[in-house]
């Protein structure tokens, strides 16, 4: 089966020092969901750009929906979807009128551009508000909006930008509930960048991590957890100085593979941690550094990303809202 | 064929915007005619011995016909630095439309309003008692022409928001044009300037426009004022729809 993406050395750059994105080859499969994580600033966006032209590569080639970004973008602008990062909408128009110009502007008649408008504002729970202005829209229903607007034109590839930034969590997994039937029936590929790593490990197939521009890591959820290969032991301190101390005094500790710690967490990896659990605990106890949370888990993303990365996916302000802050806790609803 | 569509259904929606906001288009209207209204009464009883004017009420509507066009043509400019900042100008360059649709849309949606209120003002100044001597066709003459002078002059305005996107410089762009219309024989005929005034009026197509659609209100046909005042249009349509096409590259391929 054919690629729906692949980039060769894709790199962009934004005045001579920024490399916003520095050479990446990306191979993603037709049919798949793609998960792009990355903390603030890592490139996310400008790869996404990129890839539905919206901005030039400084160098490298891309093919999406097997076209050429560079030499065909007018072609790949009919064949893929996208949801920017943020939403842009025209608060003059109804959301029924946004819907049904971006068809007409996709070469749908009127008459089909109505009724996909109609299907979508559907899908997306808005065929009450479906005639009101957007200025009147709430934020999560600007983003519904602004989803639909993306799959308005039947693409073979959705490019969605941090699409559930903002949105409550029962209307979040209706998106994801809708991207897996599309990506499930449809054989839509879909390329999503999230901050959620939660969310990637359950609905991605493929993941790939970038950290300044690169790719520091691609593969399944669970090949990159079971790379890991050792359970995990989070704890949480009451302070840097503390975390620290535990850190010296638990890499100690026999089994032990690594430690790492990110401001007042320790991540230990080790092979059996039920077994080593006490002898930790005395060992902090003796190096008068109490542990104030201690979870022991398997391998969660977030413990690939952070030891790919060397640092916790952090979240931004902009990224807002409670669903992010849980991206960033070491224990992440593990069992 | 598709960029054909395209154009026409922005045009549509940026005039159906222009319908819900109706209080920019009542100041449009309301400029022109009322220095027209003032002119008229300041100048219009000494206009025949001051430099022989005798229809001043005619003399000056091309001038309210140029100004409401002016005013009406800025305001392309500002909706798309609108449409910049929101977003939803690259919502629109994701589609399939031709990126040149996306400005001739909007210039076009300008054009329009141009000439819906050129009407407003032509019937006006009838009814106030303009005469024009050349009659319903000179009318529609008229009409074309302030169409082309819309189209040409609003791209100004586009051009500006497309390479800056910000609509303060939208906005500067125009004062600085602005003056272009009065550094031509808006209040009297040229042949009264002072020398250094009647150069630059020489110099500046818009000028030419005005003179041309002055001579269809009060003098008759008079076919070179009207071919020179077309190739004027067609000389700042030229200069702004390549500035225009040109910033739209740069706004699209960073
Ligand atoms: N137009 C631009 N001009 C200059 N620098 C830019 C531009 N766009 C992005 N950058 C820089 O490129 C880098 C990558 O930005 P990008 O938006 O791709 O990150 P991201 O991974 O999407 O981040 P986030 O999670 O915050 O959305 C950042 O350092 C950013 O400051
Ligand atoms: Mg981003």
């Amino acid at each position: 089966m054919a690629e729906a993406i692949a980039t060769q050395g894709l790199t962009k750059l934004f005045g001579p020092d920024i490399r916003a994105v520095d050479g990446i080859d990306l191979r993603v499969e037709e049919g798949q969901i793609f998960g792009f994580l990355g903390q603030n600033g890592s490139g996310k966006t400008t790869t996404v750009r990129m890839l539905t032209t919206l901005l030039r590569p400084t160098a490298g080639t891309a093919r999406v929906a097997g076209v050429d970004v560079i030499a065909q973008p007018a072609e790949v602008r009919r064949r893929v979807g996208v949801a920017l990062q943020e939403v842009g909408l025209d608060e003059l128009q109804t959301g029924r009128e946004v819907l049904t110009l971006q068809g007409q502007l996709f070469g749908l008649s009127a008459k089909a551009a109505r009724e996909r408008a109609a299907e979508l504002l559907e899908v997306v729970t808005l065929t009450e508000a479906a005639d009101r202005p957007v200025r009147g829209y709430s934020g999560g229903m600007k983003r519904r909006l602004d989803l639909a607007c993306a799959l308005v034109n039947d693409p073979r590839v959705v490019f969605l930008d941090e699409p559930t930034t903002g949105l409550d969590p029962i209307t979040r997994d209706a998106v994801w509930r809708y991207v897996q039937e599309l990506n499930r029936e449809r054989g839509v590929t879909f390329f999503l960048t999230t901050q959620y790593l939660e969310e990637a490990d359950r609905l991605a197939h493929t993941v790939a991590i970038m950290d300044r521009g690169k790719v520091v890591a691609e593969g399944s959820p669970a090949e990159l957890k079971a790379r890991i290969g050792t359970d995990v032991v989070a704890l949480t301190f009451a302070g840097g100085e503390l975390a620290a101390r535990a850190e010296a005094a638990l890499a100690r500790l026999e089994g032990v593979q690594k430690v790492l710690r990110a401001e007042t967490e320790v991540a230990v990896y080790l092979p059996n941690g039920a077994a080593a659990v006490p002898a930790m605990v005395r060992l902090l106890d003796e190096a008068g550094a109490p542990a104030e949370e201690l979870v022991l888990k398997q391998p969660t993303l977030d413990d690939v990303f952070l030891q790919v990365t060397g640092h916790h996916l952090q979240t931004g302000e902009g990224a807002g809202g409670a669903g992010a802050a849980a991206g960033t806790k070491l224990a992440g609803g593990a069992p | 064929m598709i960029g054909v569509r395209a154009t026409w259904l922005l045009t549509v929606r940026a005039l159906r915007e222009s319908l819900r906001q109706p209080a920019n288009e009542v100041a449009n209207a309301f400029i022109p005619l009322f220095f027209y209204v003032v002119t008229v009464g300041a100048v219009g009883s000494v206009a025949r011995e001051a430099f022989g004017v005798s229809d001043y009420k005619g003399f000056q509507l091309p001038v309210a016909v140029l100004q409401g066009a002016a005013g009406v043509a800025s305001g392309a400019g500002l909706a798309m630095t609108v449409d910049i900042q929101s977003g939803y100008f690259e919502k629109l360059a994701l589609t399939s439309a031709p990126r040149l649709a996306l400005a001739l849309g909007r210039i076009l949606a300008d054009a329009v309003k141009a000439v819906v209120l050129a009407v407003l003002i032509l019937a006006l100044a009838l009814l106030y008692g303009s005469g024009f001597e050349t009659g319903l066709p000179g009318m529609a003459v008229l009409l074309l022409a302030t169409f082309g002078f819309a189209l040409a002059y609003s791209g100004i305005g586009v051009a500006i928001a497309l390479k800056t996107g910000s609509p303060q410089a939208a906005q500067a762009g125009f004062i600085i044009f602005f003056p272009l219309l009065f550094l031509a024989p808006t209040f009297a005929p040229i042949e009264i300037f002072a020398t250094w005034l009647e150069v630059i009026a020489r110099m500046n197509p818009v000028t030419y426009v005005l003179v041309g659609m002055r001579t269809l209100v009060t003098d008759g046909w008079d076919w070179p004022a009207l071919l020179k005042g077309g190739a004027a249009t067609a000389g700042i349509g030229a200069l702004t729809l390549s500035l225009t096409v040109l910033a739209l590259r740069g706004r699209v391929q960073q």
